[in-house]
């Protein structure tokens, strides 16, 4: 791992009993950097994701995010390291249904020790940079589904994280509504510098990455 | 924990939330009632000792003369010897005694159930004093009567008559009504206990069967430590043999023949499966709630929340929701008390504790003791009821907060 990356794994492995569906798979992603993961459904791009975000653990090799070996951590050092350095964005949103657009995105900040209205403040600012201000009372089954995912972009960047993970953001979006949200993280990208990783089957979406990772059979081929 | 989320998370499950509440304080209701129905019941048996001051009456049985004329002493009251009277006073845990003697005294034109009592005793038939409708009570050393209320007017006596009883005259100063009082030990006369040790004393039909010596009584009124009240009452039987009629709140618990009265492992057992069952519907319907919730445990886990986080948060909502079942179920239990407060309920007096002539009107009736069932529920009961559903909140919501908590967030978020 060099000076400026964010994130590494070396000699990545997975298997699920016998089926080894990431094999010996090395990757680095710089600080600030957009990389797109892209390939086939059930090539292991997501088994991947969740390994290096510290999601799920690997049978083999090492992942290190912002300088810290994550492989040998326990569960609750792996959450309180994602809560931390980490966002997620998830391509069926996973938006709490009883929360409202504002709870939803102070959701990582529950279980830290501020007040309430310092949680709302954070979360009402970030809803606004997603143009979702006059949204923030709206339970999730009141949002679109563009408006539900702007909502989890916000709570993925609620803890100021070094880097973001998206699978496959624009998934359960129609083609306009997924150009607006990686319209939205590629300015996050560019503005405030947020690394990203990006999981998609869609060769279009990956082009306006600074780099491309293809996948194939559990290994990187390019 | 977050007060917020867990409101809307109950909330939101309206319908199971209250399913999981309302099932939980059945249970809950039924723990307090039948609890509360067993002290009722308790405190119902002690009542009609607790009317004559005392919490063990003592008898002894024994003959009755072949031919019954002058004094006799009932069949189920005869001679307690003074010494055997004494030894009893020293056991340890009696901490007063009352007494008194009994005797049907068969006249040649009438017969009387006279009771020999006290003056001054707040133990035993001496309590007669409120119970005192006209006239006065016995005074010292006077040979005077009192005359039971019905008595009286069934065979016109009235007030500072005399009457005649075992050839000895006793003014009337005044009326009782015992009938409103304790059913024990109830006569048609009372007089002064020296009196009615004279007349047992010089009865020699009396003595052909129960050899009796002034200072010797029949019916002995105790007060005990309530603790202590079962052993000490084997410990008479001992002074007294076989033939001791040994009454205790328990033996009255025992005719009252009710499942609770009968037993507190009947009311336990009740009690501890109407806990069971609810505890097993709160758990099925938080089980089934937090099943749902796989996912949005997964997410929570991903954005950073700890085990412990995530089994608080569980753990918070579900001791919210026992809390309030528990709240309900007292309040169910409450009104359930109140209702039940209106039942009457009929202790049986044993005949030999009131022994009447069965030759004479009324004698083979069965006595009753009526009162309302004193149903309430103490605080302790409320407190602990509380206490229990605050617990079963805790371990239901740890035990299945801690099984989802180990779920994995890759397992459950894997894009559908």
């Amino acid at each position: 791992m060099t000076k400026s990356n964010i994130l590494s794994g070396t000699d990545l492995s997975k298997k699920y009993g016998d089926l080894e569906v990431v094999k010996n798979v090395s990757l680095a992603i710089d600080a600030g950097e957009f990389v797109c993961l892209v390939g086939k459904s059930g090539c292991g791009k997501t088994t991947l994701l969740s390994l290096i975000s510290g999601l799920e653990k690997p049978s083999k090799g090492r992942v290190s995010l912002d300088g810290r070996e994550i492989t040998t951590s326990s569960e609750d050092e792996l959450a309180l390291f994602r809560r931390d350095n980490v966002g997620f964005i998830f391509q069926s949103f996973n938006l709490i249904p009883t929360l409202s657009a504002w709870e939803n995105v102070a959701l990582p900040l529950f279980p830290i020790k501020m007040t309430s209205e310092e949680r709302r403040r954070r979360a009402t600012e970030l809803l606004g940079k997603m143009e979702l201000g006059h949204r923030i009372e709206h339970l999730p089954s009141a949002l679109s589904g563009g408006e539900k995912q702007r909502v989890a972009i916000a709570r993925a960047l609620v803890n100021n994280p070094k880097i973001i993970f998206a699978d496959e953001p624009t998934g359960n979006l129609d083609s306009s509504t997924g150009e607006a949200i990686m319209g939205i993280l590629n300015k996050l990208h560019k503005e405030e510098g947020v690394a990203i990783l990006m999981v998609t089957h869609e060769d279009e979406l990956a082009k306006t990455a600074n780099r491309l990772i293809r996948m194939k059979d559990g290994e990187i081929m390019s | 924990m977050n007060l917020r989320y867990m409101m809307k998370e109950l909330y939101y499950q309206k319908r199971r939330t209250l399913m999981s509440i309302l099932g939980l304080s059945i249970g809950i209701a039924l723990l307090i009632v039948l609890n509360s129905l067993s002290l009722a019941y308790r405190q119902a048996a002690h009542v009609p000792l607790k009317e004559i001051g005392a919490d063990i009456t003592v008898q002894r049985s024994g003959d009755v003369p072949k031919e019954l004329a002058g004094p006799v002493f009932p069949c189920s009251a005869v001679t307690i010897r003074k010494e055997e009277v004494e030894k009893i006073q020293k056991l340890s845990g009696v901490r007063g005694m009352g007494t008194g003697l009994l005797l049907w005294v068969f006249d040649p034109n009438r017969a009387w159930i006279v009771l020999g009592i006290e003056k001054e005793n707040s133990i035993g038939p001496s309590l007669l004093r409120s119970s005192v409708t006209e006239g006065r009570f016995l005074e010292d050393g006077k040979p005077e009567a009192l005359v039971e209320q019905a008595y009286a007017r069934q065979f016109g006596i009235r007030l500072n008559d005399t009457i005649s009883v075992a050839d000895k005259r006793f003014p009337v100063v005044g009326f009782v009504d015992a009938s409103r009082a304790a059913k024990i030990a109830v006569a048609n006369v009372y007089l002064p206990l020296k009196d009615a040790e004279d007349m047992a004393a010089s009865s020699k039909e009396l003595q052909s069967v129960s050899p009796y010596a002034p200072g010797d009584v029949n019916l002995l009124f105790i007060k005990a430590d309530q603790e202590k009240i079962t052993g000490l009452a084997s410990e008479m039987k001992g002074i007294l043999g076989n033939k001791a009629t040994v009454a205790t709140p328990d033996s009255f618990l025992k005719l009252l023949g009710s499942l609770f009265a009968l037993s507190d492992k009947f009311t336990l057992a009740a009690s501890l499966i109407a806990i069971i069952v609810a505890v097993l519907i709160a758990f099925k319907t938080m089980a089934g709630n937090i099943a749902e919730r796989a996912r949005e445990i997964g997410v929570l886990k991903a954005v950073g929340w700890t085990n412990r986080n995530v089994v608080s948060q569980l753990m918070s909502e579900s001791v919210i929701q026992c809390f309030m079942a528990g709240i309900l179920g007292l309040l169910i239990a409450l009104m359930a008390s109140f209702g039940l407060s209106f039942m009457k309920v009929n202790i049986p007096i044993p005949w030999e504790m009131s022994p009447t002539p069965h030759f004479l009107p009324g004698g083979g009736d069965q006595i009753f003791k009526t009162l309302q069932l004193p149903v309430h529920v103490p605080w302790s009961l409320a407190f602990f009821a509380i206490l229990l559903s605050i617990i079963i909140g805790g371990m239901t919501g740890g035990l299945l907060g801690r099984h989802i908590s180990k779920i994995k967030p890759s397992e459950v978020l894997r894009h559908d």
